[in-house]
């Protein structure tokens, strides 16, 4: 069972969703408890490291 | 010919100078005979950390499409213009044509800025929204989530 919502178009845009799959301190939440199937984690994974790079999501919550 | 999605972090204490830098930009771009397909203004966002000392950025995300040997051009000249304090170029097998969910949230927040709750229930909305025009985009090969689920029950 699946706790989120996953759209079939991940996107680096839609932070919202993005934000779903991160930790309060930034860490990507692994796959084992988001439960979701391993190529959609995949790209969560891709597409939080691009909003990331772009400032959208933060790396870490120790930024000064 | 290839489809790219090009996103500029502009220096925001040169957000009044969007205009001509769009003009210079759209002309460098035409110079390599690249197609722009759509240009979205989000204006100035909150960094979520600090890049060059700068806390705000503006962004401009392009939607354009020409030959990846010239966008290597287009990179080096980008590259030492201090205006721009980030970009990203992004090869897309398809453009999705619509409104970005960035610019979608800065619309509404410049909208109503201090309601609260009413932005709650506007940001909810947004997500429905996102969820139907999903078929046409065919970015990645549409996987079946379902599966995953089934086996996990």
């Amino acid at each position: 069972m699946s706790k989120y919502d996953v759209p079939k178009k991940f996107d680096y845009k839609n932070i919202n969703l993005l934000k779903q799959f991160i930790t309060e301190t930034g860490k990507i939440i692994p796959a084992r408890v988001t439960g979701i199937s391993a190529s959609n984690q995949r790209k969560v994974t891709r597409y939080i490291k691009i909003a990331r790079f772009l400032a959208l999501i933060p790396y870490t919550d120790m930024h000064k | 010919m290839k489809k790219y999605e090009a996103v500029i972090i502009l220096n925001p204490n040169l957000s009044s100078k969007v205009d001509t830098f769009l003009k210079d930009f759209e002309k460098l771009l035409g110079e390599s005979s690249f197609n722009i397909i759509k240009v979205e203004d989000i204006g100035r966002r909150q960094l979520s950390y600090s890049i060059n000392n700068h806390n705000k950025g503006h962004y401009l995300i392009f939607n354009i499409e020409g030959d990846s040997i010239k966008l290597i051009d287009i990179e080096n000249k980008i590259k030492y213009n201090e205006s721009i304090i980030r970009h990203l170029f992004i090869a897309v097998k398809e453009h999705s044509g619509e409104d970005s969910q960035l610019l979608i949230d800065s619309k509404n927040k410049s909208s109503e800025s201090d309601d609260d709750k009413g932005k709650f229930a506007k940001e909810k909305v947004n997500t429905e929204k996102i969820k139907e025009p999903v078929k046409e985009e065919i970015e990645e090969k549409s996987v079946q989530a379902d599966e995953g689920d089934k086996k996990d029950e």
